[in-house]
Order: structure tokens, then sequence, then C-alpha cells
């Protein structure tokens, strides 16, 4: 395997054939990827003008893959797309025949070259689902025989993030990649699934011994089946799982219910995320805002170390101010004397 | 006479057809549906069916796939490199298609590949594994060609290594040559289905307008939102072993065959036969 340095990539380059043409449009297979990101319309109508008025100055790059008639574009998608357009509406060259595409010929690129290139038009692709960029990451990472992030940022243009959620992906089995993979956007599971539904699955496969023996396999498909019946609304929603647990550190028998809820969100199909969590994390949060907000009252006022005021009219505005600050303040102590919501009926008179 | 004759002649060149195969007498009960002065113009319009058979489907695909082959095999390619794919779903005319021709051409023998548009993750390891071949897609007719280009895109979305890609189908409408092209395809079928070959096709020379105008309306009794077929493409172009979406009314006839009987009635149009 090759020990791969991030600051030279030991990867082919593209291969000049040495061949400059100038090709028709109908010679030209546009790029399979088509990066939907690069037409934003008022910049292709500004490159028209312009190839309108002074040719296509630099040449598109192309490849003919074996048994095609057709150049396939390497680079220069948008410039096809103007001329294009423009034969389209009647345009000619100087030579009063259909404009035509310079274009340098290279030869096909390698597997692995071909794949860095797509990586880099993904890098601009709009909505683009991450599971098949996480499938070609894979195809890199064993063919060049690197995992590490540094060296395939810089190979393959994507973050450090991007790297990290690939790997993710990929940290599921196949049957479960496939379901990102469905041509079917409707029927689709996305790629965000498997990220945010990852911690979840390690944390009951860590914490819970039901889980365990139920296996990792079954478990994710409980979570697939409880998304497909809308049990989770939105796979943000996971979050509020992991965020019960962790908000909850120091109140261990807060924990230990969160714990068995987790066992109950796998096991119940008809168990809604919000349903089963919120009230850890929302009562949690208000309770953890009050808190902030009564430091954060306090320590303002002391900062204007305010003890007089001269104005009688400002003193009474002052005045009014706190006292309904202290009446908010009594009704809210006097409220959390209780320990039940007063919002819920209670069983007993 | 020249009725009996007709029918006899329509019986004998589409006795092969798949859903339900003609005979004499539902090519006759076909015409007595029109009224009398309707009746020459129905025969007409049948007169324009381009018909393709079991044998022809497998010819033109064989001889069609040799042409493709022989390119890519002096390319440098070899036929393991060669992925053939199906699109749309299981039991529908491209995987018919594929078997067919795969069986015809020994395909199989040569070590070629078969997959499934849907299959991402065997095309995407399979892609891998070759990393430079051509993917060919077996299908058997185009109309728009916007459902073929929709799988077709799914399946470039997940290209891995270099490919070059072909289409073959017995028979493609010139519309679908549009999209296919748009794309950068190329296509090798037996047949281009131009509008003019179309008599209810507003493109079309073969009928007058008044003639055209009259089968529509007859046509429009049949299936009021479908008169001339999935986006008004009224094709003529009937396969052996379903009639295209894209086809006038009165050829396939209503659902379910009542009132009106088509004599292509699509294996959707037939009523479902009571097993229990």
């Amino acid at each position: 395997m090759p020990n791969l340095n991030p600051t030279k990539p030991d990867v082919p380059q593209l291969i000049p054939a040495g061949l400059l043409l100038q090709l028709s449009i109908d010679d030209v297979k546009p790029s399979f990827n088509n990066p939907r990101h690069l037409f934003d319309p008022d910049q292709l109508d500004e490159l028209k003008k312009n190839i309108a008025e002074h040719g296509v100055l630099v040449p598109i790059v192309v490849y003919q893959a074996k048994g095609q008639s057709k150049f396939s574009i390497l680079d220069g998608e948008r410039r096809f797309r103007c001329v294009r357009e423009l034969v389209k509406e009647g345009r000619v060259g100087k030579d009063g025949e259909p404009l035509k595409l310079p274009a340098n010929v290279v030869e096909p690129p390698t597997k692995i070259a071909g794949l860095l290139y797509m990586f880099n038009i993904h890098n601009y692709r709009e909505g683009w689902e991450l599971m098949p960029t996480a499938l070609s990451l894979k195809i890199v990472m064993e063919d060049l025989g690197t995992e590490d992030n540094k060296a395939l940022a810089k190979l393959t243009g994507l973050s450090d993030a991007q790297i990290e959620r690939c790997k993710k992906l990929l940290k599921f089995p196949e049957k479960f990649q496939e379901l990102s993979l469905d041509p079917n956007p409707k029927t689709r599971i996305p790629s965000n699934f498997w990220i945010e539904a990852l911690p979840v699955i390690d944390l009951a496969m860590e914490k819970s011994e039901t889980i365990k023996r139920m296996g990792r396999d079954l478990a994710t498909v409980k979570l697939v089946e409880k998304y497909r019946d809308k049990r989770i609304k939105s796979v943000i929603h996971f979050r509020r799982v992991m965020e019960s647990y962790e908000i909850n550190e120091d109140d261990l028998p807060t924990r230990e219910k969160v714990l068995r809820r987790v066992e109950e969100f796998f096991l119940k199909p008809n168990l809604e995320t919000r349903d089963a969590f919120d009230e850890f994390v929302v009562d949690k949060k208000r309770v953890l805002s009050a808190l902030a907000a009564c430091e954060g009252f306090l320590s303002e006022l002391q900062r204007f170390r305010l003890m007089y005021t001269s104005n009688d009219e400002e003193r009474k505005s002052l005045q009014i101010a706190l006292r309904q600050v202290q009446a908010y303040c009594e009704s809210l102590w006097n409220a959390l004397e209780g320990r039940d919501d007063p919002e819920v009926q209670q069983d007993r008179p | 006479m020249t009725g009996i004759i007709h029918s006899l002649r329509a019986a004998l060149r589409y006795r092969d057809y798949k859903p339900r195969p003609l005979t004499l007498l539902a090519a006759k009960r076909w015409a007595m549906q029109f009224e009398k002065n309707d009746r020459r113009l129905a025969e007409r319009l049948l007169d324009n069916v381009i018909y393709i058979s079991e044998s022809k489907t497998r010819e033109i695909l064989v001889y069609q796939n040799a042409a493709l082959m022989k390119r890519l095999l002096a390319a440098g390619l070899k036929p393991k490199q060669f992925i053939y794919v199906q699109v749309h779903d299981a039991g529908s005319s491209s995987p018919v298609m594929l078997n067919l021709l795969r069986d015809a051409a020994g395909l199989e023998r040569m070590g070629c590949k078969f997959l499934d548009a849907h299959d991402s993750m065997r095309l995407i390891k399979t892609m891998n594994e070759i990393g430079e071949g051509a993917l060919i897609y077996v299908d058997d007719f185009l109309g728009t060609g916007k459902q073929f280009c929709g799988e077709r895109d799914s399946v470039a979305n997940i290209m891995v290594g270099t490919f070059s890609e072909f289409l073959l189908a017995p028979s493609i409408c010139e519309e679908a040559f549009y999209e296919i092209s748009k794309r950068g395809l190329e296509a090798f079928t037996g047949h281009v289905h131009s509008k003019a070959e179309r008599p209810l096709h507003a493109n079309s020379p073969l009928f007058v307008q008044a003639e055209k105008e009259r089968m529509e309306l007859i046509c429009k009794g049949i299936n009021k939102g479908g008169a001339l077929g999935y986006k008004g493409l009224a094709t003529m172009v009937i396969l052996y072993r379903n009639a295209p979406n894209t086809v006038p009314a009165v050829l396939r006839g209503s659902l379910n065959q009542t009132p009106f009987k088509g004599i292509f009635p699509r294996t959707t149009d037939l009523p479902v036969q009571k097993v229990l």
C-alpha cells in the first residue's frame, strides 16, 4: 500500500493526450455528475454573453471513454452549456458555422482520478446525498490505503467534518447503506438518519442489556421502522435522546429513567421521539435557562451600583419595575413549592 | 367484404400479441364497434400500426447488440467489462428484454454482467471492480424518455470509474431521443418512431385535420384524460409483450374493456381474472 503524504498526493493525475480539438456540441457528452450548484442562472447568463462576444477562450477538458463516440467533459460543463444554448439560438462563429468548443483531450481518467474529480465537483453540489460520497470515499481509502482525515481532506477537498460524517455512514452494514441509495426519494432513508441514529444505537448497545441481546442490526431495523412509520418525525429528534442522557449527568435517578426510556423507545414501535424524551430535555432546559437568567439579572443590576437617584420620577418608575420583579419572583417561588405539574390533572381530589 | 379481409389480415399480423392474442373474431368485433362512416378511418389507423413481434424484437436486439459489441471490442474492451442494466421494476419490460437478449446472444457465456438499476450497491461494487467498461441499458420502448432518463440519472449519481453508456431498445420515439441526447447517451435501436408516422399526431400528414379530430373525439369517448395516450404522443408502435401507454385509446380500449373493447389492450386494461 502506498504511504500517503497529505502534502503530496500519491494519486494518478490526468494524462494529456496531446490533442486540441474544435468540437461541435453533438460531439460532447455532459458530465454525468451534473453539479447543479455550478449553474447559477445569473452567472451562466454572464458567461454566455461573454462567449457570444469573444467565443470560448479557455478550452474545456474532455476524454473519450472506450467505445464511446462522444467526448465526456471533465472540466468545462458551464462553457459547454452556454455554447449549447447559443447554438440552439442559432448563433454562428466567425466562419458562419455553428459555434464550436475548443477542447483539450486527455486520456480517460483512472478510477481513482475520476473519483477524486467527482469529489471536487460534489463539494459544490446542492442537496447531494452523502451516502454515494461515503461509498466513493471508502473506495479511495481502500485503494490508497489511508484513513487519515488530513490526507483524505487534501485529496478529496472534503472538509474534516464531511469525512467524519462519511465514516459514520460507513460504520453501518451494507444492507442499511443501501437504503440511502434508493432511487425513489419517497422511500429513501436519508443519510442523516444514520449519522444522527449512530450515537443513540451506541448508547443503547452499551447501556441496555435488552438491546444488547437484541443485537445491533435488529436495533437498527427497529429505528428504521419507526422512521418509516413517522414515529421519528425528524432525524434531528435523535439529538433529544442524547441530550436527555447527557443533560442529566449529575442526576443519576433521572439518568436511569432516561435509559429505561431509551430501551422502551427501541421496543415500543408507537413511542414517538419527542413524546418519549421531551420531559427530560425541555423541563431541564427551562430550569437551566431560568437559573442562567437569574444570575444574569443579578449581575446586570449589580453592575449599575445604583444606590440612589435624585430624580423623583425616575425613582418612582424604578420602584414600580422592581415591585413587578418582586411580585413575579414571589409567585414563581410559591409555584415551585409544589412538586407536581399544576397543568396536569391530579388523581387525588 | 373489405372489412373481413382487413380483420383477417389484422388477426394474422398481430396473432402473437401477448396480453390478448388477436383472433379474426376479436378483430372483426373491434371494427364493428365503430359507426359505418368511422370504420374505414379506424381500419386506416390500424394499417399504420408498427407491430414488433417477439421474433422481430429478438432480431433487433441481437443485431443492435452485435453492432455495439463490435465497436466496444474494437475499442479494446472485453465482454466481462460490459454491464447490462435493466431499468424499471421487476417484471416490467426492461428485465424481459434483457432476458431475451441475454439468452439469444449468449451474453452470460461471454462473461458479461447483468445488474438492476435499482441495485445501487451492486452497481457500485461491480463498477469499482471493473474500473473501466460499458454500461448498456436495455429497454423495450421509449416514449417521452423521461422515465428511462430518471432511472439512468440515478445510476449516473453513483457511477465509479470510466464507463461509456449506451441504450439498447427495439423502438424509440423521436421525443425520447432529445432527452437521451441531452445526456450524451448513444442509442442502438431498430426503429426511431417519428411523429410523421403517427396519424393522430398534430405533426403527421397521414390523416387530414378533420379525420384526426373525428378520431380524437372517439378516443375521448373511451378515455377522456388519455385520448391520444400519455402526453398525447399518439404513438403507433405495438410491442408483442404489451402496448405502450402512449397509444391512442381506440387501440387500447376502455379500462376492463368495457364498454369499448380494444384491439391491443395493455395488461392493465384487462379485467382481473377471478382466481378464487
